[in-house]
């Protein structure tokens, strides 16, 4: 078993954010940390490094993920999700993001996704095909 | 006496008219209001006017003759078209236009001007010629039709901005709508998952998950409507695709194989939901049943259209439905009846040879939904939207 993967997720609903930590252990890795507003999770993505930051669209405060995402696209080795109810919302370049996952999403589809990502983190290129809820971005940076 | 052939030289004016001219009879009789001035005297006064002219203005013969034209004139004549006529006077040339002009008694017409210059053989000018026509109805009425025209143009221009404003709203809340009800959607999943963890009691759980998957298909429904571009009809073999791959990851089974044999088939929107947690029954039962003990096996899901009606085929090559199962009255059973009966769907359990293939036939639009009703409807009563 590889290493786990290091996640953040930007998710301003506790719910919503309670059941992906719940996902993401489940799938053995681990959740570094998380963040209510665009400006909190750029500040804690920089400080705790995770492989994989999970992205709402519309956050606290009518902060927007789309910042998040500009604001980190540039980073190494850190690939971006989107994980919103607002997918056709988001340009088609993804704004530099890896990926979306629309909502509402079933359990086995970020379960998929992780599985997906720690081959695409740890033996790329990804022999399991791309999972039917996780739309990859047309540049696919995952994969590089 | 005048000679015969005086009519003749009217063209010459230095011929004195006469009883005879036929032409200055004309112009003296015509109902056309006509005067002439001379600019040869000082300020160009008038030196003719017919009776025409007399009628129209309400003046007297002796009220107007040796006067400027200019008493025509009132406060609402456009100040453009008296600096119009002056230099037409002063430059000798002919000139039309549509001048607002006053009666003796006040009352104001628009006046269709046409005015031009004599000349002399020699090229002196000797007369201006002026004709008038009353043309108040027609510049009244261009008024009104180019007022009405703007008034109209307004209108529409205040009407397409408050629809185009309506809109704007109508979209904007459909999207805040949309947001709403997927985000909350997924709240109702978030709970039912993380109670389902905290429960040890294996039925219990079952149960739960079972809750989990039915809520899950919902949202799949939703995300789908809203992600393709007409939010009218609902493609259930994309959505079949969805579904089967989600319900059979989820299972935690790695040895039962999904194939999958979709046609496209789309239905009205309302039938999304229906036709989508029937399928979400049938597959769960299928994984849950078909294939005790781990057995590996192989799952196929068909969705094909047939006329007006479209068929789904759920095929397992497992041990068969145990009798207790079909015949039982559990809620997930309870729930495909009732699902089927809004429908207007039939569903036959047949063995597969092995296991146990599931055939449902449902008509596809609303409409052949009622006609094949109009006999089911009354026996099941209660098929309400």
């Amino acid at each position: 078993m590889s290493e786990p993967l290091r996640v953040l997720i930007a998710e301003d609903e506790a719910l919503i954010l309670m059941q992906l930590e719940f996902l993401v252990e489940d799938a053995g890795h681990r959740v570094v940390g998380s963040a209510a507003t665009a400006e909190e999770a750029i500040r804690v993505a920089r400080e705790t490094r995770p492989d994989i930051v999970f992205v709402d669209l519309q956050l606290r405060g009518g902060s927007s993920g789309i910042d998040i995402v500009r604001a980190l696209r540039g980073e190494r080795a850190m690939t971006l999700i989107f994980l919103t109810a607002n997918a056709q919302h988001i340009a088609p370049d993804f704004e530099g993001a890896a990926g979306v996952i629309a909502k509402p999403f079933t359990e086995a589809v970020i379960s998929d996704t992780m599985s997906y990502l720690a081959e695409c983190v740890y033996r790329p290129p990804p022999g399991r095909p791309v999972p039917l809820g996780l739309q990859l971005a047309p540049a696919h940076p995952v994969a590089s | 006496m005048e000679r015969d052939d005086a009519w003749h030289m009217t063209d010459d004016l230095m011929v004195e008219d006469g009883k005879g001219d036929p032409f200055a009879a004309a112009i003296r009789a015509t109902r056309m209001p006509m005067i002439v001035t001379d600019p040869r005297r000082d300020d160009n006064p008038i030196v003719f006017v017919n009776d025409a002219f007399l009628r129209l203005s309400g003046y007297e013969r002796a009220e107007v003759m040796g006067r400027n034209c200019r008493f025509l004139q009132g406060p609402d004549t456009d100040p453009n078209a008296i600096a119009q006529l002056r230099d037409a006077v002063s430059a000798r040339r002919d000139i039309a236009l549509d001048i607002q002009n006053y009666r003796k008694d006040g009352s104001p017409f628009w006046n269709a001007l046409y005015m031009s210059p004599v000349f002399t053989k020699a090229g002196d000018l000797h007369y201006f010629f002026a004709s008038q026509l009353d043309v108040t109805d027609r510049v009244d009425a261009q008024a009104r039709t180019q007022n009405e025209k703007e008034h109209f143009e307004r209108e529409v221009a205040k009407r397409t901005r408050e629809l185009s404003e309506a809109l704007a709203a109508k979209t904007m809340l459909v999207h805040e709508v949309d947001h709403r009800v997927k985000n909350n959607l997924q709240m109702v999943a978030s709970l039912l998952s993380m109670q389902t963890r905290s429960i040890v009691d294996p039925s219990a759980r079952d149960a739960m998950k079972s809750m989990l998957t039915r809520v899950e298909a919902l949202g799949t429904v939703h995300k789908r409507l809203y992600q393709s571009n007409d939010v009218e009809r609902f493609d259930v073999a994309e959505f079949a695709r969805e579904l089967a791959t989600d319900l059979v990851r989820g299972s935690g089974r790695t040895g039962i194989s999904l194939h999958l044999d979709l046609e496209p088939v789309e239905v009205p929107v309302e039938k999304a939901p229906p036709v989508a947690l029937m399928m979400n029954e049938l597959i769960t039962n299928a994984l849950k049943h078909a294939f005790p003990d781990n057995r590996p096996g192989r799952l196929s899901v068909t969705v094909q259209p047939d006329g007006r009606y479209f068929g789904i085929k759920i095929l397992d090559d497992g041990v068969g439905m145990p009798q207790e199962i079909v015949g039982a009255r559990s809620f997930g059973k309870r729930l495909i009846e009732s699902l089927a009966r809004q429908l207007n769907a039939s569903i036959a359990w047949q063995p597969g040879k092995p296991g146990t293939l599931i055939d449902i036939r449902l008509p596809r639009d609303s409409a052949a939904g009622k006609d094949m009703a109009s006999g089911t409807d009354s026996a099941t009563g209660k098929d309400g939207p």
